[in-house]
């Protein structure tokens, strides 16, 4: 297997914290926070993240294929979670201790309940408001009410993180190679 | 299998009978109990169970907001939170009152105007499966006093009102039958009727058979209504409100728009699961587009009685948030907790693990559980929670084995399957002191579990000085003392190592405080300080599965 070259673009308005596990070709947008503990491995194809995503302390996102693995704007990737997914879509929540495996496709304003494993056998594309919960990780799909406040209120929580977690912990900077 | 010691409550036992029954006996099993949930009086020196202590409320309070309700308006809430407190018909969880959305600039992104209460109508959510209660077209002007304003929708329900006209139509006949019958006193009256005629309606609706929502046959009910009110006037024949068949289409009756619905499903999940509908109080439509959010049912925090001296045993304390409790006489306060551990076993596991991969199966259960032929020995460990050192004596019971279930040697089988030794001469635990209290003295013996199982069956010495011993003392530690015993396993044993034991431990109180432990324990000496007693208790210990062995080996015994 070839050496991961690392190459970060990192863009300058975003908070993406020191201890940080970065590997491979990673982009990350505007806006967007990466707690520290963080991990995320571009192995064996590149990362790219959009604007005002949280990333959160624990939360892998991996990714293992060759394709370029996309992760939209304004999504919420909470503690301990684990993402292959090849794409993921705007506003999406990916609860605590969730699996999503690489089959699975995530388009928008889908919920991910907290430890829920959503591994498919097959391809799979998750519609646009699904939401998957309880231990058997059932699906319903969510009427899409109170998406607005859900929405505003997912801006304010990055930019409150914007705000604090520089003053706790040191950011990484720029690219290295 | 992990070896487990239980320990025994007499009240299943009767009068006389104080010896536990025989451990093999499926039916034994009730009267022995872990000992986290055992009770133990100090007026009667007795342990007591979940099963005889005599109940009563002491308080009631939604789960949810931890609001203390009282028990007058328990009946008048039909045992549910009067307040904001609603729960997910899918998920169960507890519902959220969220305000609409306001209105999208359009362009997708959120209006600069978002007021601080929001913007009406507001609804109930569900943040764990998203569900939100405009699907079923629950939605509330004001975010505040939800349940007052769901209660008109409620009490216009069809089944409501047709409940209601029953309780009224049974009214007057039940309250002259019970005049005349007890006196019975009506408590307090709730807002819709008078208590005594509610429970009397109650025990005439449980005299007749449990129809769905539609099948009201008025002759037979007038004809029950007649037995009820024997020697009383006549009941008028009882109309429904409305035509059965309108009726019929609310519930699942199964006649054709259920059917229909059924053609036309899709997915399992279309169909209500049962945890989610067998809480309504009456039947309701199958779908699970139909489930509507329900208030959350009340809590209670109960306080247990002694049922012979009735002294209280547990009282938690009134604050619904709080779990601690006024009065905690809990049976791990006095008596010594024991567990049990077979240390070949242990051995085994810390040996097995960082080894192969994929163990097989049968070497697994093999190389943990006990084979019929041989001698293993297991540690009892016990625990002393008094604050002064006991004496423990341990004693098996005698069990008679009448019959074995494996009939193939009949002549073998009257043998008792396994043998016990345990040490018979009373060993001391210490007293439980704070962890900084203690000066580390003695490991007595000083050995180590791994060592000891490694050496099984090759010592038989009960008792003496040996270097490495089975039976006896084998360590001391803080307040904690390490006994072994051995069991020797017949050939032909064949189902769980289980026996009763008895335990009895003495005690001294040097201080002469009536609170430490009560009067009238069987054993008492003459002396003022120090006083000694003794309980008894019965355990029962199962070590675990018999594995038969296939090939023939010289037996130890």
């Amino acid at each position: 297997m070839p050496p991961i070259r690392d190459k970060f673009t990192i863009h300058s308005r975003a908070v993406v914290c020191q201890d940080v596990e970065l590997k491979g070709d990673i982009t990350i947008g505007p806006g967007t926070v990466v707690h520290p503990k963080a991990t995320i491995f571009a192995i064996a194809g590149p990362i790219i993240i959009g604007s005002g995503c949280i990333i959160e302390e624990a939360a892998i996102i991996v990714n293992r294929r060759k394709e370029v693995m996309r992760v939209g704007d304004n999504n919420l990737f909470e503690i301990g979670c684990r993402v292959e997914c090849p794409s993921v879509g705007n506003f999406n929540t990916i609860s605590t201790r969730a699996r999503v495996h690489h089959t699975v496709r995530i388009t928008n304003y889908c919920v991910i309940g907290a430890a829920c494993l959503v591994v498919p056998t097959d391809d799979e594309t998750l519609d646009d408001y699904t939401s998957i919960f309880g231990p058997a990780a059932e699906r319903r799909t969510w009427s899409g009410r109170g998406r607005i406040q859900e929405a505003d209120l997912r801006l304010k929580h990055a930019e409150y993180l914007r705000e604090m977690l520089p003053k706790f912990n040191r950011l990484r900077r720029g690219d290295g190679a | 299998m992990a070896p487990t010691i239980h320990y025994y409550c007499p009240c299943q036992s009767g009068e006389s009978v104080q010896t536990p029954p025989p451990p093999h006996m499926a039916s034994s099993s009730a009267s022995f109990h872990p000992l986290h949930s055992l009770f133990f009086c100090e007026e009667c020196d007795a342990v007591r169970c979940n099963r005889c202590v005599s109940v009563e409320v002491s308080g009631y309070y939604c789960p949810n907001c931890l609001f203390e309700v009282p028990s007058a308006s328990v009946r008048a809430e039909k045992n549910r939170c009067a307040r904001n407190c609603f729960s997910c018909p899918i998920c169960r969880s507890t519902l959220q009152v969220v305000a609409s959305d306001p209105p999208d600039g359009g362009d997708g992104r959120p209006s600069v105007s978002l007021s601080n209460v929001g913007e009406p109508p507001f609804f109930l959510y569900c943040n764990h499966c998203r569900w939100d209660s405009a699907e079923v077209g629950v939605t509330f002007e004001k975010p505040t006093g939800l349940a007052a304003q769901l209660q008109k929708f409620e009490d216009s329900a069809p089944e409501s009102l047709e409940f209601e006209r029953l309780k009224e139509h049974f009214e007057p006949f039940l309250r002259t039958s019970s005049l005349s019958s007890l006196s019975h006193v009506p408590s307090t009256s709730s807002h819709h009727l008078p208590t005594s005629s509610a429970t009397a309606a109650a025990s005439a609706a449980l005299a007749r058979d449990v129809p769905g929502v539609g099948k009201y046959n008025p002759p037979a009910r007038s004809r029950v209504g007649r037995d009820r009110t024997a020697n009383k006037d006549e009941m008028p024949e009882y109309k429904s409100r409305m035509d059965i068949s309108v009726l019929g289409q609310l519930g699942s009756e199964g006649d054709g728009s259920d059917v229909e619905a059924h053609r036309r499903m899709e997915t399992a999940e279309e169909i209500a699961s049962l945890e989610q509908r067998w809480g309504n109080s009456w039947t309701t439509s199958l779908r699970t587009s139909d489930l509507r959010p329900f208030r959350i049912p009340l809590h209670s925090k109960v306080s247990k009685r002694c049922p012979t001296c009735r002294h209280i045993l547990i009282k938690p304390e009134q604050k619904a948030q709080s779990v601690r409790y006024k009065i905690k006489l809990v049976a791990a306060n006095y008596l010594p907790a024991m567990t049990v551990a077979l240390p070949h076993t242990q051995a085994v596991d810390a040996t097995r693990r960082p080894q192969a991969k994929v163990p097989n199966v049968a070497d697994d259960r093999n190389a943990g559980a006990m084979m019929a032929g041989k001698s293993y020995p297991f540690h009892l460990a016990l625990t002393n929670p008094l604050y002064d050192p006991i004496q423990v004596r341990l004693s098996v019971q005698r069990m008679h084995v009448t019959a074995v279930a494996d009939s193939t040697a009949p002549e073998k089988a009257r043998r008792t399957p396994f043998a016990i030794s345990l040490p018979t001469s009373s060993f001391p635990v210490a007293a439980f002191a704070e962890a900084w209290e203690y000066d580390d003295d003695d490991d007595m013996f000083g050995l180590e579990d791994d060592e000891l199982g490694l050496e099984m069956g090759r010592t038989r010495d009960k008792d003496g000085k040996g270097k490495v011993k089975t039976v006896g003392v084998l360590e001391k530690r803080a307040n904690v003392t390490v006994v072994g015993g051995e069991v020797v396993i017949g050939k032909e044993a064949r189902g769980h190592v289980k026996f009763n034991m008895l335990v009895s431990y003495t005690y001294r109180s040097d201080d002469p405080l009536p609170s430490e432990d009560g009067v009238g324990t069987p054993s008492r000496t003459v002396a003022k300080t120090p006083e000694v007693k003794t309980f008894t208790f019965y355990t029962v210990v199962d070590l675990g599965p018999i594995l038969p062995r296939e090939e023939k080996v010289d037996p130890d015994i």
